[in-house]
């Protein structure tokens, strides 16, 4: 039967091929079009880590003064802040409710490679617990993270990417080898293969920015008195001249996330903090009501509006591109089905029920859809090469981080969810357009157009 | 074969009610070639419409003995496609289709194997002559074999009853006597047949005549069919 229909629509497709050919462009303009915001969307709207997001919270504790000044979020008052202080950070990670957790921040370090020709260059560090791999399931290219008593010492041990391995040793196995961080020798614990979260939810402070290159143990921090690369948010009026008073101060500047198994770990934790910040209110601090948040990767990334409303409105308007192009196509395909009309009639005639000549039409719709889709799969890769080559390529260009254009790649890469959202828009589009077209060709009455055939 | 008691077809307007058949009453015995004539706008493609189930009516109409007056649009359907064969003035080909696969159109629909669909059109083919030009599409052939084409189609489904509808109105002469040859071959063969024309001498040639009038019928009553002369068979 659909092989009967499908060659009816080809011979449909011969007797007007000009107008085939618009429909179908039609189609592919408004899915093309759609797919590229999409895929833009998609790269920023993605959860990194979908199958564990919802057992992964990053920790926020509402240390705010009563002072709307200090509200921080003007776009949602109500949010905490989303880093901790030093001390909130320190007391929180001694729980021993999560399954895992870890303090973080962004710093840099200068790498000396001490290889002929490879001058020193400055790295991206994260400063980091030794859960940090475990939890975010970092994979490993060769060795392993450091273990939690390494992070309290601290010891001289580092975790590098594959970047800096390569820059560094040449890509080969450099576990156990020694590499100069700032002027010390560190040992090399392991080497992560290739990870690049996107967001990188970890640290939304540079959302898209690719992952460091140096991981060190956190008791770093107070050894190097390491300075932080990201933001430093101070809420109160404490005057913050040194590490130390940094270290007091009510600033934050630190993220917490923990892994929590159960609904029941939740729970527990959620009581850990809010009781944590009751003492907290008999020392003076936390003037607000409490506001301590849990929020998992999904919540996360909304919550830090990672998205943006500019890449919505985009989509929203890709979409309504798309819809006018339906609609188009909708008078197209009736235009097109009553010119054919006579032949409907005289199918009738001769035995086809309503639902004979409906289905036919929509098998030809749908057709011209599906085409009208791949045709839009690939305008959608040449707009997005494009983009490539003119917009993010020439970004990533004048990154110092070599995952710049890699990740400029995945910002403008089709991949399989796309090649599916193509397919699945071709067939609703083609159902939009032709449904209403060969509901009316079926309705007509086959006596009509029996003399005009 | 075809029993019709007081049929009655209006069609309305906002103006005006035109009343295309009035309490009209035909009975065409099996086996019988009723030639059917009246002047324009008399009635006779409404009678034609409504014999073939194309369009609603109201009274009574029996074919091949059962009541076909308030069927589903899918059982009228399935009666037109197994039970009537239609011939059309203006052959009503589907032009992007072989000979072939228009004879496959009604057969396809009725579901048969293809194996035995394949057996149904060359034999229909053969006989009406048109075998060796199965793959042709309709604009690669004359009128008269259009119409032969035609005229397979409607036999291909061996159906109880033909109806043709001024099958040689587009037809010259000598097509026109081939065309009517066929038929009164098929009807010879025991095929039932009503055709609407206003030829007189196509009217010669049937069993019987009956006239339509202001949508009602003047039964002229049976004749001895007269031999094909070729002269003034334009419609």
């Amino acid at each position: 039967m659909l092989w009967h229909d499908v060659r009816q629509a080809w011979w449909s497709f011969r007797r007007s091929p000009w107008l085939t050919v618009l429909i179908i462009g039609a189609m592919a303009a408004g899915i093309g079009t759609s797919l590229i915001t999409l895929t833009l969307y998609h790269a920023r709207a993605g959860n990194p880590i979908w199958w564990k997001s919802d057992r992964l919270f990053a920790v926020t504790l509402d240390n705010r003064l009563v002072d709307p000044q200090s509200d921080g979020n003007s776009r949602h008052p109500e949010y905490p802040p989303f880093m901790l202080t030093w001390r909130d950070a320190q007391a929180i990670y001694r729980s021993d409710i999560p399954v895992r957790s870890a303090r973080m921040f962004a710093s840099r370090r200068l790498i000396d490679p001490q290889r002929p020709g490879v001058p020193i260059f400055r790295a991206a560090t994260r400063v980091t617990s030794a859960d940090f791999f475990a939890m975010f399931d970092v994979p490993f290219l060769y060795g392993t993270g450091w273990p939690r008593t390494a992070d309290e010492a601290p010891e001289p041990v580092v975790v590098i990417s594959k970047a800096i391995n390569d820059r560094v040793f040449g890509g080969v196995d450099s576990v156990g080898r020694s590499i100069n961080v700032s002027g010390r020798p560190f040992r090399v614990v392991g080497v992560i293969d290739g990870w690049m979260p996107q967001p990188r939810f970890y640290d939304l402070s540079g959302a898209f920015d690719p992952s460091e290159g140096i991981f060190l143990p956190f008791g770093w921090t107070t050894a190097w008195e390491l300075p932080a690369a990201g933001p430093i948010r101070c809420l109160s009026n404490d005057q913050v001249g040194s590490f130390k008073e940094l270290l007091a101060a009510e600033c934050v500047w630190l993220q917490v996330w923990a892994e929590l198994a159960s609904d029941e770990q939740r729970a527990r934790y959620q009581q850990f903090l809010d009781n944590y910040v009751r003492e907290q209110k008999e020392a003076g601090r936390f003037p607000r009501p409490l506001n301590n948040r849990l929020a998992d990767v999904s919540t996360w990334l909304d919550m830090n509006d990672v998205v943006g409303d500019k890449s919505r409105i985009l989509v929203a308007v890709a979409l309504l591109f798309l819809a006018v192009c339906v609609l188009n196509t909708l008078g197209l395909m009736l235009a097109r089905f009553l010119g054919a009309a006579p032949i409907s009639g005289l199918r009738r005639a001769l035995g086809a029920t309503r639902r004979d000549i409906v289905r036919q039409h929509l098998t030809e719709v749908m057709l011209m859809g599906l085409i009208g889709g791949i045709a839009g799969l690939g305008l959608a890769k040449a707009g997005l090469w494009l983009l490539h080559v003119l917009l993010f390529l020439p970004m990533a260009r004048q990154s110092i981080n070599p995952q710049a254009q890699t990740i400029a790649h995945s910002m403008t890469h089709l991949d399989g969810q796309m090649v599916l959202a193509a397919l699945a828009m071709s067939l609703i589009a083609g159902l939009a357009a032709g449904l209403y077209p060969a509901w009316r060709i079926g309705r007509l009455q086959p006596a009509s157009f029996l003399k005009s055939q | 074969m075809i029993a019709m008691q007081a049929v009655s077809k209006v069609f309305r307007t906002d103006l005006v009610e035109t009343h295309a058949l009035r309490d009209f009453d035909l009975e065409v015995a099996p086996g019988e070639f009723v030639a059917v004539s009246g002047p324009s706008g008399s009635g006779k493609t409404t009678f034609l419409n409504v014999a073939g189930l194309l369009e609603e009516f109201n009274g009574s109409y029996l074919l091949d003995g059962r009541d076909v007056g308030n069927l589903s649009d899918d059982e009228r359907s399935r009666i037109r496609n197994e039970k009537i064969g239609f011939v059309f003035q203006g052959f009503n080909l589907i032009p992007d289709l072989s000979v072939y696969d228009n004879l496959d159109v009604p057969l396809w629909y009725r579901r048969i194997p293809a194996a035995e669909r394949r057996r149904r059109i060359m034999t229909t083919l053969e006989r009406v002559g048109l075998a060796a030009r199965s793959k042709h599409v309709p604009a690669q052939l004359s009128g008269g074999q259009q119409q032969r084409a035609a005229i397979a189609r409607a036999l291909a489904g061996d159906p109880c009853v033909i109806l043709a509808d001024e099958p040689t109105g587009n037809l010259d002469s000598v097509m026109s006597g081939q065309v009517m040859d066929l038929f009164e071959e098929i009807h010879r063969a025991g095929a039932t047949i009503v055709m609407v024309t206003h030829n007189q001498e196509l009217v010669r040639r049937a069993q019987r005549h009956v006239q339509i009038a202001d949508g009602r019928l003047i039964d002229v009553g049976p004749q001895q069919p007269m031999p094909f002369t070729g002269a003034a068979v334009q419609a």
